[in-house]
């Protein structure tokens, strides 16, 4: 069960190079990443995160998994307050960030077990744990091997792996099907499906995305973000409902358009 | 709270895993190995093949003189004196620029005997090149040579005029050499602690730059973070693997110079340089502080930048300063000043230096450097904790 109330969080960018030199530097420049993200995730659930890119959702699971502090809001995996407990929290999570990088001197499986060690888990542990999540996603044969020149599809699977290694209740994945093929997307989606199920432990799973097939074919609940604020939320069905659309697409972009007036209507703090 | 036993562990697993990914990077290590533990024995032992020529042509009783036919005098006074005279070449003067002449030419006029009789001071050439070594180290030895033959045959005139010789010599002058033959053999062997420093370095840098900012060049570090481990405790064992490679190096270019010692050519050099296990011991004292001090030093600079590529540009400072940091013992003739003891890198340099010399150091002097060392490694592993999160996501 993953809950975040009116999350918001500000960057300073830092101002262009001017002049010959790139010495000069233009004044520094307030981006709201995100202003109002709102949310409830429940358990045995698919909650899909849908939003153009910069909407501001990549920044809003980077704040849920601890990796930056929310200037207001209030996140709770569990129950548990992220910014107050950061790891009990995130040892309830399984996190697929933006980047998921291995370490291509390690085989598969030792990417996975180094993971499972930090998260507490004894060493036998978590190689049982490499071995059933191998099974689950299809990458046995991987396992033993380097993982230098892993394909985009092996590299994701083997990510995730290690992010569920600890076999959480709450699973983050932001933009999990970038770079894949059809086939690895689809390997991913019958994963997550099965993990949604009672026998795959009812986790609750959220992850972002900006394709919107990608929702209509996986997801239980969407929440639409547009402009770092939570437009929309339901299922598909009370979506199209709301924009009164037969097609998703369309529905989803009159949800963001009618944001983006009402944002037009009341220009943002610039500096 | 987590017991302190499970913040223990995380920092051990991720040593573990720092350490088995850096002794994977099998080319890596070889290049290292070879350049910073092998090179310092190699120039050691090249350094006393040099030495020993010099020592074989110091002995060498060989004076190569143009036009010898015109002196029978000095060519008797040669005899006397056990010298074998050879013939310069014709072109001694371009082998002598060119380094092919390894001797000084004396280059007798072809009215010597003449002028002799007449009373004129003729004039003897010893021909050489002061870029060229080993000729450059000869003519000393030659023009000696030559003073004796002149003082001869002045006491001879003083003689038999009846005044005593040593009216010419009113005060006597007697070098004394304090240096013991081990601080002799620090101007050969002083290199020797720069080379040890650059191989603890190098054996630092490409695991400090891997762990921080080919994490970031990776995307590694981010889902990294997204573990429920204390940020310091990921950076301490990244760092103790960092330190640790360091001091594998230390120990392996420290230990390397005692086998280099049974290669070593020059019986001179060999028995000036004196370097047993107890040296060996005494420099890793040095050492091992510095290399933990220079991993989070590394790691702290690298942890700022985005690739391995910039990372190296930004380090290349650290390195630049270790390098020439030990120059100020060579520029500053001041001797030994307190405040050296203070300046990492310099002040490994003077403590290996006076242990070569066979001084060896006291505590007092092993203190500050101590401390300097614990500073630095603290400062850079709370540098790196600080910037760790704020790296992962930008």
């Amino acid at each position: 069960m993953i809950e975040v109330q009116g999350l918001a969080k500000r960057f300073l960018a830092p101002g262009a190079s001017r002049g010959l030199l790139g010495l000069r530097r233009a004044p520094r420049r307030v981006v709201e990443a995100v202003r109002d993200v709102a949310f409830a995730a429940p358990d045995g659930a698919i909650t899909g995160l849908l939003g153009p890119n910069g909407a501001g959702k990549t920044t809003t699971l980077r704040m849920l998994a601890a990796l930056i502090a929310p200037d207001a809001g209030r996140m709770a995996v569990d129950g548990i307050d992220v910014v107050a407990r950061p790891r009990e929290a995130l040892a309830r999570m399984g996190v697929l960030s933006d980047a998921r990088g291995l370490y291509p001197r390690l085989t598969a499986r030792e990417n996975v077990v180094y993971y499972g060690a930090l998260q507490g888990l004894a060493r036998d542990a978590a190689n049982a744990r490499a071995e059933a999540l191998a099974d689950m996603l299809d990458m046995k044969p991987l396992l033993d091997r380097r993982t230098d020149g892993f394909s985009q599809g092996e590299r994701m699977k083997t990510a995730l792996a290690r992010a569920l290694v600890h076999d959480p209740a709450n699973i983050v994945l932001d933009e999990p099907t970038n770079g894949l093929d059809v086939l690895a997307t689809r390997a991913l989606r019958d994963a997550l499906r099965w993990l949604r199920t009672p026998a795959g432990g009812g986790k609750c799973i959220v992850f972002s995305t900006h394709i919107m097939q990608e929702v209509e074919r996986l997801c239980d609940g969407v929440v639409v973000v547009a402009h770092g604020r939570t437009v929309a939320a339901g299922t598909v069905g009370q979506l199209l409902a709301q924009a009164g659309e037969r097609d998703f697409e369309e529905a989803f972009v009159k949800l963001a358009f009618a944001q983006e007036r009402a944002a037009r209507r009341a220009p943002a703090v610039a500096g | 709270m987590r017991p302190l036993a499970s913040v223990a562990s995380n920092a051990w697993v991720v040593y573990r895993k720092e350490m088995a990914d850096a002794l994977r990077d099998r080319r890596t290590l070889a290049v290292v190995l070879v350049t910073s533990v092998l090179l310092g024995p190699l120039v050691l032992v090249a350094l006393s093949a040099f030495v020993a020529s010099l020592e074989e042509r110091a002995e060498k009783r060989e004076v190569v003189v143009a036009g010898i036919e015109h002196a029978p005098t000095l060519a008797n006074w040669f005899a006397r004196q056990t010298v074998v005279v050879k013939p310069a070449p014709t072109d001694y003067e371009a082998r002598l620029r060119a380094s092919r002449l390894g001797d000084p030419v004396v280059v007798v006029p072809a009215d010597f005997e003449d002028a002799l009789r007449r009373g004129d001071v003729p004039v003897v050439e010893v021909v050489s090149d002061s870029a060229n070594k080993q000729a450059e180290s000869g003519a000393a030895r030659v023009e000696r040579l030559l003073q004796g033959y002149n003082r001869e045959r002045a006491t001879l005139h003083l003689a038999v005029r009846g005044v005593s010789p040593e009216l010419l010599q009113e005060v006597q002058v007697e070098p004394r050499d304090l240096a013991s033959a081990q601080s002799r053999a620090t101007q050969i062997t002083g290199m020797l602690p720069f080379f040890v420093l650059m191989a603890v370095l190098y054996g630092a840098l490409n695991a400090a730059l891997d762990t921080t900012a080919g994490e970031r060049e990776r995307g590694s570090l981010e889902p990294l973070l997204t573990n429920p481990a204390r940020r310091v405790d990921l950076v301490v064992g990244k760092w103790a693997a960092v330190a640790s490679l360091g001091m594998l190096i230390a120990v392996l270019s420290c230990f390397s110079f005692i086998p280099a010692q049974w290669l070593l050519r020059s019986d001179t050099l060999s028995a000036l340089f004196l370097y047993g296990w107890r040296e060996a011991l005494l420099f890793l004292a040095v050492l091992l502080p510095f290399a933990a001090a220079l991993s989070a030093v590394l790691m702290a600079v690298a942890i700022r930048c985005r690739t391995f590529k910039e990372a190296q540009a930004g380090t290349s400072i650290v390195v630049l300063a270790i390098s020439l940091l030990p120059l100020a013992t060579v520029l500053n003739q001041g001797g030994e000043q307190p405040w050296q003891l203070w300046v990492p890198a310099l002040s490994q340099q003077l403590l290996m230096t006076r242990v070569l010399r066979g001084e060896g150091f006291g505590v007092e002097q092993v203190v500050v450097p101590l401390v300097v060392c614990a500073a630095l490694a603290v400062g850079g592993i709370v540098a790196v904790a600080r910037a760790l999160r704020a790296a992962a996501v930008r």
